[in-house]
């Protein structure tokens, strides 16, 4: 029998609700209802929603529910994005919803928002292989910000966020109360900018094929253009050029009329339409393709792909750890020792596993964690860990939520200085109990896989790591001299068996 | 030089055309070939029409006429000017329908039927009867009235049916007269039968005996001078959705108001006291043209009444019965039928029993989550209603859009609307602005494979009354991309925003006319470039200047244009480089030609569409309509054949002439074919039916005939 599942996005300006059906190993939407409101312009100026927004946020989830008990969905996930996120009392708005409306309210970070909106462009299975079998760039458009993010060998490999989301663009043009006819050389200049930096840090001559874009205003216009065809979303970039002129030289109702686009929307179409044009003129690309999808169906898929209800192919872990080194690089990390760290981590983690009560989750944070165990070096040598701290703050790791950047960012710091027994007491950090045992114990395994990569001669290349009673026995296989690791590994064992109650031990075996 | 396509003289003005039509409808009770109650219902049905285009279009017109409005229509009338040219049709129509009430009632006294219009002929039994009547039934709800200083004209309700009359106090000053009046009244049969009468039936109408007992009514009066009287109001109702926070009671309120609208016809009788009209016009504010002096009874839609009694089969023309679906046998899974392909109706010729078994089946199984329908004029004690609000009362989400401002049956929507709310059924009341006029019907099914969606799509209202005399098409199919739509057009009607894309579906107001432009231009490019084109289109009415425009252009370009349109149409035809491809046929039948069906050959890859709209700025525009393609070859092949047989009917078809006349097909020849479309159709359905070998039902006889006011203002 099939699975019904619900998908809720409580976006900027617009809620949605999809309804999917998982079965033979597929998903399918079966409805898809949108309720236009702005949630944005409020909470972006004044931090707060008025009271009418949220009786109305109340009154369509309500109905929402309706539509998802007719269906009878077995399960649903409901998120906010920017403009719940940016509330001053989110906790307390998210209380009221669900108290009035019986849905629980998740919110997304920018990072995994723009992680799951790749994993709805995911979800067109073979269109999205294909395409990402050549040098493809994905631009995700927001009403807030654009992320623009790289694929290298079908992995992501960069993703950066830029603010130039279309509501934003607009709102600058109305400051700058420019007439109509300057838009286009504001916007360029506005966009260029940010793309230079953009061009120079991560494209290094590297040319892109294609670029898939997700947003709601050039796409369902693309996508209606082209669902006849043989390649429903994809057109070449001449013809988005020329769609561009047109819009440039029509008569604007008569574009409307023409496009299908509400008056008042037309000028996002054109802000959307020249950041692609931007977009697609800066990587060069030669095709363009608007698979026509939204955040419920990269939840949607999320869910088949936790649930096991759909085969997954593409590694998203993978692309998360690709981005991470990619990171890393930028802070010019040491590719080698990192990876030593890495497996040094991996395995230290999988034999404590029972014990640890940690999941995999966290075991993908340990992997980042060990890749950027070193990152603030790039600006201070004497003061790593509140200098790779304050990097990863402020580097959004795709697919990441805030509290797991902040994770990622705790275990590195505490990899260099002592864990801090006072923010237990005063919970400083806002975020419980749970996630600062989280930090301690994922800390913890990475002082230990520290200690033993500190050299940077890799004498641990080939370790095995087996937890017997309250020991944790780490065997390596060298004929190295490591005095220095069993020396620095004293200094942390203590750490370690605070936290676990398992002493580690260094068993060396001669290699043959 | 190309002549301009949108030159005011390329077109006839909509309500001259629609009178027209009137006209056509009459042609038909004026017909010696059909049976004689037959042509009285024709000539009801003429009578009821024009009462409704008074309060409708004509009191559209007077409204802008009195606002000051200037603006021309298309064929270059303003407003005063079109209420002058219809002030001299509509009167000349009406003697007309006058005349033919003359010669019918005479072949009614020659059968045994006698409609008694002066009692004076009647004996004393008969007289007797009358009187005691009068004293037992007539008398006691009757509200006589006076107009005096103290007492102000009264309200003459719209469309009522009044006794006016000058008295004279037989006490007071000899020479002050006064008015009085009474409304004949309405709870009570127009006609009463007179018993006694072997040899047939002799009946009076209940004015006569009101006015044979007039003095009764107002006994120290003495009466001068009477009238039976009528008027007509502007019934269009004005309201604000905006401000209207409920809608339900805005409407409720409006039909109330219904009563009080200016008064915009007159009708009195032919021998009416000079003075007696004086006081009325004067009274009512009306002009003289606006008074029409009746050689007769006053509406005459009491012979649709007539039609109905019992015993006059011989003067009836042969019901028929439906026949059923082949495809969905009586007792059969439904679901399963359509889920083998794509099922066509054609109605009444094909039974509406699956459409309503189609609900009533959903609303039971099981497997069914949820139901969806839009509702513009449902039957009385209807079917669909019931099982609706079953489906309700069973768990099932059912989402009903009732469109309350259905035209003259908004009382009868509220009244349906509340039921199912009280059942449970989301009732949503549609988009402000918009009348939603497309039928469509979603079933959604969980099965072992996931879920699957079943739609009906019609031309046709769920209406299983109508459906018997109105001929219309209908379409199951549970193909995902109808499904889809569907969905989403609920969606959209339920205040949600619309798809980004419409996969089958093309939607009014969102791209239905844009659509058929599209595919109107593009039978024009084929015929420029050379290929094969050709479009027939079947409507009610056609006067959408775009569409005409684009029509023009087509045909000019060399498409061969055939048009079925039954009523209205501002197309004109034969304009050299203009519309010489162009031929309209009007079909005026026993069943009204309700079904809207489009083809267009595009380079032989014919494309085929059915739908609720007509090519009609409001449709257009103005309403959330729906047009559905029919793909499946064997489902085309049907709807040709529709459109051919209509094309060849010689019986019921009447031909538009360039003059702006419509004139029958002329049998006289010697390869002149009688061919009656509707007829033949009966014939087709009966054959197919015994061909397939399926049971016929006797619950779906048919019921006798009653007129339900037609949708086309």
């Amino acid at each position: 029998m099939a699975k019904l599942f619900a998908a809720i996005d409580v976006g900027s300006y617009e809620l949605n609700l999809g309804i999917y059906e998982f079965g033979q190993d597929r998903m399918r939407i079966i409805d898809n209802v949108k309720y236009r409101l702005d949630l944005g312009t409020d909470s972006y100026s004044k931090g707060r929603l008025p009271a009418d927004k949220v009786e109305e946020l109340c009154r369509i989830l309500k109905e929402f529910s309706r539509i998802m008990k007719s269906y009878h969905v077995s399960d649903y996930k409901a998120y906010g994005t920017s403009a719940v996120r940016e509330t001053r009392n989110t906790k307390i708005l998210l209380d009221r919803i669900e108290q009035r409306t019986g849905i629980h309210v998740d919110i997304l970070s920018n990072s995994e928002q723009r992680f799951l909106d790749y994993k709805s462009v995911a979800s067109k299975g073979r269109d999205f292989s294909k395409t990402i079998e050549k040098s493809t760039a994905i631009v995700d458009i927001g009403g807030g910000s654009i992320q623009l993010s790289l694929f290298a060998k079908d992995k992501l490999d960069v993703t950066q966020n830029m603010k130039l989301g279309v509501l934003r663009l607009q709102e600058r043009l109305n400051e700058l109360d420019a007439t109509p006819s300057k838009y286009e050389d504001i916007l360029e200049e506005m966009i260029g900018s940010q793309m230079t930096v953009f061009e120079k840090l991560y494209l290094n001559g590297r040319s892109i094929d294609n670029l898939i874009i997700v947003d709601d205003y050039v796409s369902p216009i693309t996508w209606a253009r082209t669902k006849d065809s043989k390649t429903p979303g994809f057109v070449t970039a001449e013809r988005f050029m020329a769609f561009f002129e047109r819009i440039r030289e029509m008569n604007p109702v008569e574009f409307c009329m023409r496009y299908g686009i509400a008056s008042e929307n037309l000028n996002q179409v054109y802000i959307a339409a020249t950041l692609i044009r931007n977009v697609a003129r800066t990587l060069s690309v030669k095709t363009i393709w608007a698979p026509g999808v939204t955040l419920t169906d990269g939840i949607a898929y999320e869910y088949g792909e936790k649930k096991k209800l759909l085969t997954i192919d593409h590694d998203f872990e993978g692309d998360i750890i690709t981005c991470s080194r990619s990171i890393s690089r930028r802070y010019l990390g040491d590719d080698k020792k990192e990876q030593t760290l890495e497996n040094i981590c991996m395995s230290i983690f999988d034999s404590m596993k029972r014990i640890t009560g940690l999941d995999k989750r966290d075991r993908l944070l340990l992997r980042i964690a060990s890749i950027l165990y070193d990152c603030g070096k790039y600006i201070s040598l004497y003061n790593v860990a509140q200098s790779s701290y304050d990097i990863i703050m402020a580097t959004e790791i795709i697919g990441l939520s805030e509290v797991e950047r902040e994770i990622v960012a705790g275990v590195v710091k505490y990899n260099h200085v002592y864990l801090d027994y006072d923010i237990e007491r005063t919970e400083s950090s806002g975020r419980g109990e749970e996630v600062y045992m989280r930090v301690a114990k994922l800390a913890a395994i990475l002082r230990i896989a520290n200690g033993l990569g500190k050299s940077q001669k890799q004498k641990f290349n080939d370790i095995k790591t087996s937890l017997k009673d309250d020991t944790l026995v780490i065997t390596v296989r060298t004929n190295k001299d490591i005095s220095l690791e069993k020396g620095m590994l004293e200094k942390r064992a203590d750490f370690f068996e605070e936290i676990f109650g398992v002493r580690p031990v260094i068993k060396q075996i001669a290699k043959i | 030089m190309a002549k301009s396509m949108d030159d005011p003289n390329n077109y006839w003005n909509r309500e001259l055309s629609w009178v027209e039509f009137d006209r056509r409808v009459l042609s038909e009770a004026k017909d010696a070939s059909i049976p004689l109650f037959e042509r009285l219902k024709f000539l009801s049905i003429s009578a009821s029409n024009l009462d409704e285009f008074f309060m409708i279009r004509v009191a559209s017109l007077k409204d802008m006429d009195n606002a000051g409005f200037k603006k021309a229509d298309i064929a270059g009338m303003t407003p005063k000017e079109q209420l002058k040219a219809l002030g001299q049709t509509t009167h000349e129509l009406v003697e007309e329908q006058y005349d033919i009430y003359g010669l019918l009632s005479k072949e009614l006294n020659r059968i045994g039927y006698k409609i008694v219009d002066d009692t004076s002929i009647l004996n004393k039994k008969q007289c007797e009867f009358i009187d005691r009547f009068f004293e037992d039934y007539v008398y006691p709800v009757l509200t006589p009235m006076a107009v005096d200083s103290s007492r102000p004209f009264p309200l003459i309700r719209n469309k009522s049916l009044n006794i006016g009359a000058l008295v004279k106090s037989k006490t007071g000053d000899k020479d002050e007269t006064e008015f009085v009046t009474v409304q004949v009244p309405g709870v009570l049969p127009r006609m009463v039968e007179i018993p006694g009468d072997k040899s047939g039936k002799t009946m009076i109408l209940l004015e006569r005996i009101i006015e044979r007992n007039f003095e009764r009514l107002f006994l120290n009066y003495e009466i001068l001078c009477t009238t039976v009287f009528r008027i007509m109001r502007n019934a269009d109702l004005e309201i604000d959705e905006e401000e209207a926070a409920d809608l339900l009671k805005e409407i409720e309120k409006q039909i109330k108001k219904r009563q009080w609208g200016e008064a915009i016809r007159l009708e009195v009788e032919t021998e009416a006291d000079e003075r007696l009209i004086g006081r009325l016009k004067a009274e009512l504010m009306i002009k003289k043209d606006e008074i029409y002096e009746i050689d007769g009874p006053l509406d005459l839609t009491f012979l649709m009444k007539l039609y109905g009694i019992d015993g006059a089969d011989e003067y009836k023309a042969k019901g028929h019965t439906p026949f059923p679906v082949p495809e969905l046998p009586e007792g059969g899974d439904i679901f399963g039928a359509i889920r083998k392909g794509d099922i066509l109706m054609h109605h009444p010729y094909q039974s509406f029993e699956p459409v309503v078994r189609f609900v009533k089946s959903a609303s039971t199984d099981p497997q069914v989550l949820a139901i969806k329908q839009t509702l513009y004029r449902v039957s009385g004690n209807s079917p669909i209603i019931a099982a609706l609000a079953e489906a309700a009362e069973n768990g099932k989400q059912v989402t009903v859009l009732v469109e309350l401002k259905a035209r003259f049956d908004e009382e009868n929507n509220i009244v349906w609307a509340r039921k199912l709310e009280q059942a449970g059924c989301h009732v949503i009341y549609g988009l402000v602005g918009l009348k939603t006029h497309s039928k469509i019907t979603l079933v959604v099914r969980m099965e072992e494979d996931g879920i699957r969606r079943y739609v009906h799509l019609g031309t046709g209202n769920y209406n299983d009354s109508t459906a018997k005399i109105y001929t219309d098409i209908g379409l199951f199919t549970c193909k995902e991309t109808y499904g889809e739509d569907a969905t989403a057009l609920f969606n959209m009607l339920s205040g949600y925003s619309e798809p980004a894309t419409w996969n089958r579906l093309s939607v009014a107001p969102l791209w239905l006319k844009e659509r058929f432009l599209y595919l109107i231009g593009r039978e024009k490019e084929h015929a420029l470039a050379g290929r094969s084109a050709h479009i027939i289109a079947k409507m009610n009415s056609l006067c959408d200047p775009d569409i005409i425009s684009a029509l023009y252009e087509a045909s000019a370009a060399g498409v061969k244009i055939e048009l079925i349109v039954r009523g209205i149409c501002s197309l004109k035809v034969g304009i050299p480089g203009v519309s010489e491809n162009i031929t309209v046929r009007s079909i005026v039948g026993d069943y009204l030609e309700h079904s809207r069906i489009f083809y267009f050959e595009n380079n032989k890859k014919p494309e085929f569409y059915c739908g609720s709209a007509d090519w009609m700025p409001r449709n257009l525009e103005r309403r959330v309509e729906v047009l559905f393609p029919v793909e499946e070859d064997e489902l085309k092949k049907k709807l040709k054949h529709i459109l051919d047989l209509e094309l060849k009917d010689t019986v019921k078809a009447h031909i538009l002439t360039e003059d702006g006349r419509y004139v029958k097909h002329s049998l006289r020849g010697k390869n002149a074919k009688s061919i009656n479309s509707q007829m033949q159709f009966w014939k087709e359905a009966e054959t197919e039916h015994k061909n397939s070998g399926t049971k016929k039902s006797d619950t779906d006889v048919m019921e006798t005939r009653r007129f339900i006011p037609e949708e086309h203002k």
